[in-house]
């Protein structure tokens, strides 16, 4: 009995071997999954086609250059519909079930901070591309977007040095990127020892900007300051303040080049600060743009300050991988911290507390949608954003 | 000043919302949940008005009839059936709301897209300026009042329909025919939630879902608002100067919540409502 039962066994064990090589054959060969969690609905549902296409971009140039480690890397799309609640399916789809190796996102604050515990959970390396109100952190999480420390200063202090204004109005989207944007705009105002006569906010998907739009113009405010939800709630609410007549100057802290262009005409004049313009003159960022309209030809659209820095962190997680030589998170996290990308923005390392300094540009809208580009800032810090970690 | 504009001009909005939903209801008793379906098409016919590059101001009367035709074939292929089942046709309406969704996300794609204004700028009158096309939405909305009284009042379709509001199987003994009623009244109310959806898109913006927290509201204001199309202009009145007024002095926030919470007062305080009892 006790013969056969070895027998048994050493059978077993024999008929096996060949599967385990096998499977580690097979490993060689599987792609490396890339997730990306967008609002294709929602809010950010105007800015996530260009996403989209940057992601792709990156992955197609990795995959003609060979790949991450010799193996073809593959895009998997979830939609996040801009918020809490699609965030949370969207992440556990794109970790639980299509077992994603890392996450490679733009969201919405509301999307990313229901999305960190999953992440966590999964314990997968998660790279957030979106500028955001700072201060988020998370082992696991990288960012190579801008900070209010990197941006606000440059707005409000074009407008009280160049265009005189003392007073301001701030209007924002009711979540964490609108409430903490507009707090550190706020301090920010109040230290330079001017005025804020009117902080409003509105529901992240609100349209109505009514109410808010009237007791900016009772105010009497010398310049609006907002910061909502990227996408939708920036049309709305200058199509709204033009409809009403309003011609104050208009800081929007924002708004990103493709979201611009939808306004048509009413963008005119608003004034932004962010990372990247297609009008960065550089042979990187021209090369770039070539590579953009080869691959998607007419249905290009606008690369702009939420799609780019995706583009960089696809690859910026390759450079990553190849110097860990493997695809073993807490590898990979720690090579994150240390390689540099050299992108259409310049030369980006996320070596700062999980966060990277920044080239930021102040420009202003023209009629056709494009940014001109007023100011340039070298290598902006970002700050102490996260010191618990390292 | 600002402020009564916006009071005037929020409840004519919400009075061409909802004089749609309010018009079903009173000839089908039933509460139509696919209204806000209704109105998104709408917003996405006033869309492809814009894409096809034809003047803005083609965007009303497109809208109008694109919802009235979708109500005319939805009446028929849906509701008919369901004319004893008073109960299963507003779920069916629920459903309906969710198919028409799916389809426009289907076509249009489920981003957030907008409309030009027909109107662009403002005027300045009275000591303030004001946003032209919320002005005009004004008159409009009046505009639409006086006709749909002028049909109820004096016209034979009118008559017919006053007859079956008031009781439909006496109407039908006397030989109306209530079934054309119906599909008349169903197509009205739809067209008249499609005229709705393209007045609003030019302020805002167009999406799958963006007929749902007007549905909410109009649903409110029509319960509140008894069978008569001025007892919802009075609902309209004071439910949507209230929201403008909370929006104003505490949060937009709040203003949201107003409708929903004072129709729940009122019914409470008054079941009738804003109707004369």
């Amino acid at each position: 009995m006790r013969t056969s039962n070895r027998l048994f066994a050493t059978m077993l064990a024999v008929l096996a071997a060949p599967l385990g090589t096998q499977s580690a054959a097979a490993q060689d060969k599987a792609p490396v999954v890339i997730g990306t969690a967008v609002g294709l609905s929602g809010a950010n549902s105007v800015v996530a086609p260009s996403v989209v296409q940057a992601t792709q971009l990156a992955i197609d140039e990795i995959n003609a250059a060979g790949g991450i480690l010799g193996r073809k890397v593959v895009l998997e799309v979830a939609d996040d519909g801009s918020g809490a609640a699609g965030a949370q399916k969207a992440y556990d789809s794109l970790l639980f079930q299509k077992k994603v190796d890392a996450v490679i996102s733009m969201e919405t604050s509301a999307a990313r901070n229901a999305a960190l515990p999953i992440v966590t959970r999964a314990r997968k390396p998660f790279i957030y591309t979106s500028f955001y109100e700072g201060r988020s952190c998370n082992r696991n999480m990288f960012i190579n977007a801008w900070v209010p420390e990197q941006q606000v200063a440059s707005v409000v202090d074009y407008f009280s040095s160049k265009l005189n204004t003392k007073s301001y109005f701030l209007v924002g989207s009711d979540y964490a990127f609108g409430r903490g944007m507009l707090e550190f705009t706020r301090k920010y105002i109040l230290a330079k020892g001017q005025k804020v006569v009117g902080e409003e906010y509105l529901p992240m998907d609100g349209s109505d900007w009514t109410a808010i739009v009237s007791k900016l113009k009772a105010s009497g405010a010398d310049a609006l300051i907002s910061s909502t939800a990227g996408g939708a709630p920036n049309v709305t609410l200058t199509k709204q303040l033009r409809a009403a007549g309003v011609t104050v100057p208009f800081g929007n802290l924002a708004v990103d080049e493709g979201t611009a262009k939808s306004m048509g005409s009413d963008g005119k004049d608003v004034y932004t600060a962010g990372s990247y313009y297609t009008s960065i003159d550089t042979p990187r960022n021209k090369e770039f743009l070539a590579a953009m309209g080869k691959r998607f030809g007419a249905e290009m659209k606008t690369p702009n300050d939420l799609s780019v820095p995706q583009y960089e962190a696809v690859w910026a997680y390759k450079l990553a991988v190849d110097k860990a030589g493997s695809l073993d998170t807490d590898k990979v996290l720690k090579a994150l911290g240390e390689v540099s990308f050299n992108g259409p923005r310049g030369a980006i390392k996320m070596d700062k507390q999980h966060h990277a300094a920044l080239n930021m540009y102040l420009g202003q809208v023209q009629a056709d949608g494009s940014v001109k580009i007023l100011e340039t800032f070298q290598g902006v810090d970002p700050g102490a954003q996260c010191p618990n970690l390292k | 000043m600002t402020l009564v504009l916006d009071m005037l001009t929020t409840a004519a909005i919400l009075y061409g919302v909802a004089a749609g939903l309010l018009i079903v209801f009173g000839v089908m008793k039933i509460i139509n949940f696919a209204h806000g379906a209704f109105l998104t098409v709408g917003g996405y016919a006033a869309l492809l008005v814009t894409h096809l590059g034809w003047n803005p101001w083609w965007s009303l009367p497109v809208a109008f009839a694109v919802g009235g035709a979708c109500g005319a074939i939805v009446e028929r292929l849906v509701m008919k059936p369901l004319y004893k089942r008073p109960l299963d046709a507003i779920l069916a309406t629920w459903g309906l709301a969710i198919v028409i969704g799916q389809c426009i996300t289907l076509v249009f794609d489920r981003g957030v897209q907008f409309v030009q204004s027909p109107l662009t700028g403002a005027i300045d009158f009275l000591g303030i300026s004001y946003s032209s096309y919320r002005l005009f939405v004004i008159p409009l909305s009046l505009a639409v009042v006086g006709l749909l009284g002028w049909m109820m009042n004096g016209s034979r379709l009118g008559l017919v329909t006053r007859a079956v509001i008031m009781n439909e199987d006496l109407a039908r003994a006397l030989g109306i025919n209530t079934g054309m009623v119906r599909l008349a009244t169903f197509s009205l109310g739809a067209g008249l939630a499609g005229l709705a959806g393209a007045l609003i898109t030019p302020l805002s913006s167009v999406d799958p879902n963006m007929g749902v927290p007007w549905l909410v509201n109009a649903f409110m204001i029509v319960m509140v608002s008894g069978v008569s199309l001025v007892s919802l202009g009075v609902a309209c009145l004071v439910l949507g100067s209230a929201q403008v007024l909370v929006s104003t002095w505490a949060n937009p926030i709040l203003g949201g919540l107003t409708i929903v919470v004072l129709a729940a007062v009122i019914l409470r305080v008054r079941p009738e409502g804003f109707a004369r009892a």
